[in-house]
Order: structure tokens, then C-alpha cells, then sequence
């Protein structure tokens, strides 16, 4: 693979290794708390492989020019398999840790394994881990071909990926041992927070210059939603992680905002993380994989731009619906619940949208597993955007805030939309980038599928009873005007959902393994000499009707 | 130098709101322009091929 | 590749523009008048700072993700008042970089919970929780009765008032050995803390081995003072009560506004 970069590419390459090295070394040399060396010593590493590759093919010639008639696709397959790979660890990490609510003593008696070290740990591993690479994998795919060029060069998608993973391997390793800033899913501290910063801006140039060499009039609009994840997660990441190292030295560093304005900053990003990384990435996924695999044109393109500026747009005022009958001043929760509800009109466009492009292939969907999958995850987008809306307005936020009802919906997005889409584009493009025949295993993606349908059903009902009851038990007045039940009532109530829960967390892991095994055998396969995708032999039907 | 909080909520919510209506009028109106139709019914279609190769 | 001229289409640079002030509007009109808040909220000019102890101890609770659990914000809702004491106030967390109000509560709200329960208590719940709460599902933290890291606890308060908390030049100077101060009541040290800190801070072995200073003596430090640093709440504020509002008006304002 490293022989395919250009000579100028290794040896630019190799600099930047040295780079990363030397800034390992450095950090090592900076530590005060022995913490700050270990992540030092991990990014030295991950600096002296680069190097060791990269400079052990500085020799050898220049690669086939050839090579530039077609797409980049290694760092694509490597992303999957990657992602892959985070799949499993997290999925398993998130069935741990829900095993832990129900028999808090499934675990070692050591300070890394207990709860609130892990959770970061399997919350990173599926949204950063999983979904990250997903994203930049699929990405790098569809600017190419929505583009008709190759991408502007060989070596920033590799800086890209390489460095991303970095970034998640320094974030999870830190949990272990008890590094986190605490701000919820922005947990990696000041070092890590910079690293992904560069990386970022890398990601970005790569995407632009590639776009600037395109051979189609217009930007397809699966890209407009990949450009503002990657826009707007920057400037959440930045604004979010503004902080004050203890010194260069220590590992740890206290936020520029502190109480309310610290609040509000945290679930703006917390808030637009689900809006911009967990929704308009995905929907970029969604807007080229699905019409790809059904062979049929999106239903309408309007529809997906008014979408595309609606969530943009309302996303952003949504946050504070978090933050309701706190401290927050009241007319800033009062926006943020009414812009949440209006986020519902763009939220369902984008579903619809999906669904009607679908409406008439219905053969297909029933009969191909994979479009299923993506099927099944616009459905799921749909319901959980709508939960979403209305768990922001006040008086259900009132009881559900706080409770396990939270946690449903969120999986209900995460599981059911953001795993299902991205299993269902993998299965999708898998093929058509090793260029096999189909996937190893029709069968297994069945079974897959109804692993994960029914591990996410599981589940999500699991946390709507438990959430709902306890928000209940803990509202319920006596006859005497007191409070009815204590706390740890409400907790003993909890313990057969928790139990639930991790079975359909269980199931859906195992879908994930099926999967992971299945994507797996089908790299190993043989080539087929064809260049036509050919897609589990669907075949593009009317592709002649739009709206 | 500080600038008043009754003035700045003030400011957001009023700006807010015109910035609401003017942004969905845009948005609406570079949507449904007659002359854009043809771009965006080539561009639905475009990722359809099976090509698989960049353009020179 | 890397010729850095290479001309970025005028095209995609524009539309990437429009996403960013797009996006960026509703978190700024929102966010920004937040920080002119201080003249709308309750102030309290006699809220102290957290001690080196009661910080290090706050450390630890990040450290464990204890927020992962456990809020720290009293909803303004008559069944929370009710179960955890008065709503938590905008100012109470002031100092709080960064806040931890939490968003889930598989343990309870925290918000007040110093001085619910004994120190002794304290410390065997967070070595044993089922010892004491047999239906608790807390982790066992087994592994807090190792010695403090004190002696950069200076570098921590400067840092913070880098960003804000009014630490002064002595309580930073002396942070380290007021961190041991205040869980060694016999110490010299001991003075110290009451000088720096005031008269109500906790000056006691918190794990009740006063021959070292521990984790568990920061982190059960931290939580018997949670709700405890302002008396804000504990005073009925004058727009609380309809009846003296009118004569409260004059003895407000000092500062003439």
C-alpha cells in the first residue's frame, strides 16, 4: 500500500512521523505527573511505526501512473475495517457497562474497570471509534465519485485516518486511567483536543481541494451535509474545549467557563454533536448510499436542500432544551424547546424524503437485507427525531430529564440510525470496493439484520419503562402530601429493565460480530473482472422519475 | 466595556427572528427557482452511473 | 499536491462559508447575552472558593466520573425541592470550571448533599456501597486510601484563577500545605486553612486517619461541602417574597442600578 504514494508523498511523510515522534518526546520530557508520559509514550510510538514505513519505502520507485485512471481506495478499506473494529470493542464495552447497572459486581476490583471510567470508554468507542471512521471512510468514497476525480492527494487521507485513531486510542486509553475533562462527549483533555484540531484541518483541505478538482457542474448534496459535519464539529470542538492547562506538564486543565455559561457551551456542543456528527454525517451516508443501492434517483432533491439548511440552521438553537428548569435563564430554555420542535419539519423531510425514494421498490427491500438496513434506519431516524422533539418541550422534559428515558431514544438514534445506515452502506459498498461479487455471506447479513432489529427494539422499550417509571416514582406524592417512594425504591425498580437492556445490547454486539466476520471473509474472496458495480446484482430500474 | 444584558437579549431575540425569516426565504426561493431544476434533476441522477473510474 | 497556490474553487469555499454563519447564528445569540448574566442572577459577594483539598477532592470525582451518575442540579420542581433541598441557584456553581451539573441520575442528586451524612458514613459507602445501601449499585472505590498528590495544588489554583476564581497569592503559595491542613486539625497547618478560607471550612480528618493525607480525604472533603460554599439559597431572596418587595427596593442596589 505505502508503495503507492508518491516518492514526494513518503518522504513528506515521513517528516511529519518525526514530527509526531518528537512531539511524543517532548510531552515525555514535559511530564510532571507520569500521566502526561504515558500518552507520550503512545504518541512517540504511533510517530516511530509511521516512520518505520514510511522511510523504509523511500527507496523504492515511483508508483504506476496508472494508478491516477482510478479512485483512491486503500484508505477507504482500511477505514471500515477499522470502524469495524471500534464497532466490537464499544458495542462490547456498552453491554459491560450496562451488565454493571444490574450486578455492579461484574467487574475486576481494580480502579480502571470501575463504571465511570468505562462508560467514556464505550460512549468514545461507538460515536468516535465506530462512527468517526465510518464517516471519513465514506466520505473519502463519495466526494470521489460524486466528484469524478480522485482524490487531491495520497497522503493526507492516511494523515487523516491515522491521525483521527490516534486521537481516539489517546481518548480511551486516558479513561482508563482517569484522564477526562468530564464535559460529555468531549472528555479528552488539552493535548488531545489540539491533536484533533490539526487533524481536522487536514480533513477539511482534503475535502476542498478534492471537490475543487471535480468534473460535475454541481457539489451533490451528500457532500453539503459531510462538509457541515466536518465545518461544525470544528467549531464545536474548539469552542467547547477552550481551556487552561494546570501547565504544560499535567494532563489536566479547568474550562475557560465555568456554571451556567459552562452549561450552556457543553450541551451547545453536546447538542449539535447529535446534530452534526450523529445526524448531517450520516445523512450525507444516507443520500448516497441509498439511491445508489436502490438504483433509483433520491425522491426529491429539494426536498433534501431545504432539509439540508433546516438542520443546519435549527440544530444549533436546540441545546438548551438540556438544561430545562435549571439555572438557565427561562427565555433561553423557552427557544431552545420551540426550536427543537421545529427541528421536527426538516428532521422528517430528510425521512420521508428517504422513504419515498424507496416507494415502489418495495420488492427490494424485502428481498435485500441491505437495503433493509438503510430502510429500517430512516425509520428509526424518523422516530427518534421525533422523541426527540418531544422529550424538549417542558413538562415531558419535566419527567424525563434525569431518567433512563433519555438513554432510549439516544440508542433508538444511535442503534437504530447511525449503526443501521452504516452497516447497511458497508454491506453496500463492500462489495463494490474490493470489487467482489456481493457480500461473503447474504445469509449472514440477514442475520445480522435481525440481530440488530431486535436487540435495538429490545432495548429502546427496555429504558421507555424504566425511564417512565422512574420519572414517575419519583414525582408520586401519598395520601399525606409526602413523597411516596425513596430513591432506592425507584432504583429496585430499575434492575429487570437493566437486564433487558443488556441482552438487546448483547444482541446487537452479536449482529455487530456477524458483521464484522462477514465483511471480513468477503476481502478475502476473488476479484471479479468487472468494473461495474454491480451492487448483489440489483440492476438500476427507472432511474427517469423525479420530483 | 459592557454592554447591557437586557440589550444584548434584546438584540438576539429581534435579529434572531429576522434572521429566521430572511434565511428561509433564501433557502426557499434558491429551492423552487425554475432555472435550478434542471441542475438539481441532473444532479439527483448523476450518481447513478456505473462508472467507476475519475474523469481525466 | 503541495503546491500551496493550487486554486481552491471560489465555488466550494463560499458554501463552506455559508455553512459555518449558518450554523454558528442560533449558538451565538443564544450563548453570548449568557455572559452578561451576572447583572440579571443573585450575586454573593461572600461565596468562598473550593480549598486545595475540596479541589482535589473535586478532581477525584471527575476522575471516577461520578457525573456519569449523580447531577448536581436541583430542578425547579416541587418533587426535587422536596427530596433534595432548594433549587440550585446560577451562582452556587460560579466557580465551578467546568460545571457538573450531570444530565442522569442513576444515583441521586448531589447538589446538597454536604453535611447530609457523617464522614465515617461517607467513606464506607465509597469503599463498600452495598455495605450501607444494600440495593446500590455504585462501584466500590476501593482504591481511594493512597496519598493525595499535594505539592502541584498551587499550579491547579493558578490555572483556575487564570480563568476566573478569585484564588489570591497566599491561598496558591500555600495551597500544598493547606491541602494537608485542613484533614490534619492538630497540625500547624490547620490554622492556615481557617485564615484563608473563613471560620465555617471543614478542618477535620475526613477519613479519620489523621496520619496521612488521602484521596478519600479530598473526595469526601468535596462532597460534605456540595451546596455549602454560598448561603444563597439558604436566604429567601428579596423577589421571593411578594410582600417586602416593594420596601426591598430601597435597601437593594447598592451600586445604584
Amino acid at each position: 500500500m505505502i508503495q503507492q504514494l508518491t516518492k514526494f508523498e513518503r518522504r513528506f511523510g515521513l517528516v511529519i512521523s518525526v514530527l509526531v515522534a518528537g512531539a511524543g518526546l517532548t510531552l515525555i520530557g514535559m511530564s510532571e505527573d507520569g500521566l502526561l508520559a504515558i500518552h507520550g509514550t503512545i504518541i512517540l510510538a504511533a510517530g516511530f511505526i509511521a516512520a518505520l514505513l514510511t522511510g523504509g519505502t523511500i527507496h523504492e520507485p515511483e508508483p504506476d501512473a496508472k494508478r491516477l485512471e482510478s479512485y483512491y481506495d486503500d484508505p477507504i478499506k482500511f477505514g471500515i475495517i477499522v470502524s469495524m473494529i471500534w464497532a466490537v470493542f464499544g458495542m462490547f464495552m456498552g453491554v459491560w457497562v450496562a451488565t454493571l447497572l444490574a450486578y455492579p459486581e461484574w467487574t475486576f476490583d481494580a480502579a480502571w474497570s470501575s463504571f465511570g471510567r468505562l462508560r467514556p470508554v464505550h460512549t468514545t468507542g461507538v460515536i468516535f471509534g465506530f462512527g468517526g471512521n465510518a464517516l471519513i471512510a465514506t466520505s473519502f468514497h463519495v466526494m470521489q465519485r460524486t466528484s469524478r476525480a480522485r482524490m487531491a492527494d495520497q497522503l493526507s487521507p492516511w494523515f487523516v485516518l491515522l491521525g483521527y485513531n490516534l486521537f481516539c486510542i489517546l481518548a480511551v486509553s486516558g479513561y482508563f486511567m482517569g484522564i477526562t475533562q468530564s464535559k460529555e462527549y468531549a472528555e479528552p483533555e488539552w493535548y488531545a483536543d489540539i491533536w484533533l484540531v490539526i487533524v481536522w484541518v487536514a480533513y477539511f483541505a482534503l475535502y476542498m481541494r478534492t471537490l475543487a478538482r471535480r468534473r460535475e457542474p454541481h457539489i451533490y448534496v451528500a457532500n453539503w451535509y459531510y462538509l457541515a459535519f466536518i465545518l461544525v464539529v470544528a467549531v464545536l470542538h474548539i469552542v467547547n474545549n477552550l481551556a487552561v492547562p494546570v501547565s504544560f506538564g499535567h494532563i489536566k486543565s479547568y474550562s475557560a467557563f465555568s456554571g451556567v455559561q459552562d452549561a450552556m457551551t457543553q450541551w451547545w456542543y453536546g447538542h449539535n454533536a447529535v446534530a452534526f456528527f450523529l445526524t448531517a454525517g450520516f445523512l450525507g451516508m444516507l443520500y448516497y448510499y441509498l439511491p445508489k443501492r436502490a438504483g433509483r434517483p433520491i425522491y426529491s432533491y429539494r426536498m433534501s436542500i431545504i432539509g439540508f439548511w433546516g438542520i443546519t440552521f435549527f440544530y444549533m438553537w436546540a441545546g438548551s432544551h438540556h438544561l430545562h428548569f435549571t439555572a438557565l435563564p427561562q427565555w433561553v430554555q423557552t427557544l431552545g424547546m420551540t426550536f427543537s420542535v421545529m427541528l421536527l419539519v426538516p428532521s422528517w423531510i430528510a425521512a420521508a424524503n428517504a422513504l419515498l425514494t424507496l416507494n415502489g421498490a418495495w420488492g427490494k427491500v424485502r428481498d435485500d437485507a441491505t437495503l433493509r438496513f438503510m430502510f429500517l434506519a430512516a425509520v428509526f431516524y424518523g422516530l427518534s427525531t421525533f422523541e426527540g422533539s418531544f422529550m424538549a418541550i417542558r413538562s415531558v422534559n419535566a419527567l424525563s430529564h434525569y431518567t433512563d428515558w433519555t438513554v432510549g431514544p439516544v440508542h433508538a438514534g444511535a442503534l437504530g440510525w447511525v449503526a443501521l445506515i452504516t452497516f447497511g452502506s458497508f454491506y453496500a459498498l463492500v462489495p463494490w470496493l474490493w470489487k467482489r461479487e456481493g457480500m461473503y455471506s447474504s445469509k449472514l447479513v440477514e442475520v445480522h439484520f435481525w440481530l440488530a432489529l431486535s436487540g435495538t427494539l429490545v432495548y429502546v422499550f427496555a429504558m421507555w419503562n424504566s425511564g417512565v417509571i422512574q420519572g414517575l416514582m419519583w414525582r408520586t406524592y401519598n395520601e399525606s402530601g409526602a413523597l411516596a417512594y425513596s430513591f432506592n425504591e425507584s432504583m429496585v425498580a430499575m434492575h429487570p429493565y437493566y437486564i433487558a437492556r443488556a441482552i438487546g445490547g448483547l444482541l446487537f454486539l452479536a449482529g455487530a460480530v456477524v458483521g464484522f466476520y462477514n465483511i471480513w471473509k468477503t476481502t478475502k474472496m476473488d476479484t471479479v473482472q468487472s468494473s461495474v458495480p454491480s451492487g448483489d446484482g440489483l440492476i438500476a430500474d427507472d432511474a427517469s422519475h423525479s420530483r | 466595556m459592557e454592554i447591557e444584558h437586557g440589550a444584548l437579549v434584546y438584540f438576539s431575540k429581534f435579529y434572531g427572528l429576522i434572521y429566521l425569516l430572511l434565511l428561509s426565504t433564501g433557502v426557499l426561493v434558491y429551492t423552487f427557482w425554475p432555472k435550478n431544476k434542471k441542475r438539481f434533476d441532473y444532479a439527483a441522477k448523476s450518481i447513478l452511473t456505473e462508472e467507476d473510474h475519475p474523469h481525466a | 499536491m503541495f503546491n500551496l497556490h493550487y486554486k481552491l474553487e471560489k465555488y466550494s469555499i463560499r458554501f463552506a462559508v455559508a455553512i459555518i454563519l449558518v450554523a454558528a447564528v442560533g449558538g451565538i445569540v443564544e450563548i453570548a447575552p449568557l455572559f452578561t448574566i451576572d447583572e440579571t442572577v443573585e450575586q454573593d459577594p461572600n461565596m468562598r472558593v473550593y480549598t486545595p483539598l475540596e479541589l482535589a477532592g473535586r478532581n477525584i470525582y471527575i476522575r471516577e466520573g461520578c457525573y456519569a451518575c449523580h447531577s448536581q442540579m436541583i430542578r425547579t420542581l416541587r418533587d426535587e425541592v422536596e427530596r433534595y433541598g432548594h433549587y440550585s441557584l446560577a451562582v452556587e456553581s460560579q466557580y465551578d470550571h467546568p460545571m457538573l451539573w450531570g444530565s442522569k441520575r442513576t444515583g441521586p442528586d448531589l447538589a446538597r448533599v454536604g453535611e447530609k451524612y457523617s464522614d465515617a458514613w461517607h467513606v464506607r459507602h465509597l469503599t463498600n456501597p452495598r455495605a450501607v445501601v444494600p440495593e446500590s449499585v455504585m462501584p466500590s472505590y476501593t482504591w481511594l486510601e493512597k496519598d493525595l498528590r499535594t505539592k502541584d495544588l498551587g499550579q491547579h489554583l493558578a490555572a483556575l484563577r487564570k480563568v476566573g476564581v478569585p484564588y489570591t497569592d497566599a491561598m496558591i503559595e500555600h495551597a500544598a500545605q493547606d491541602a494537608y491542613g485542613q484533614a490534619n486539625p492538630d497540625s500547624d497547618a490547620a490554622a492556615g486553612v481557617e485564615e484563608r478560607y473563613g471560620e465555617a471550612t471543614h478542618i477535620r480528618s475526613f477519613d479519620g486517619d489523621s496520619r496521612k493525607t488521602s484521596e478519600m480525604d479530598a473526595l469526601v472533603a468535596y462532597l460534605q461541602i456540595l451546596g455549602r460554599l454560598s448561603d444563597a439559597a439558604t436566604q429567601t431572596p428579596p423577589s421571593a417574597a411578594p410582600s417586602t418587595a416593594e420596601s426591598s427596593v430601597t435597601e437593594e442596589a447598592p451600586d445604584g442600578n
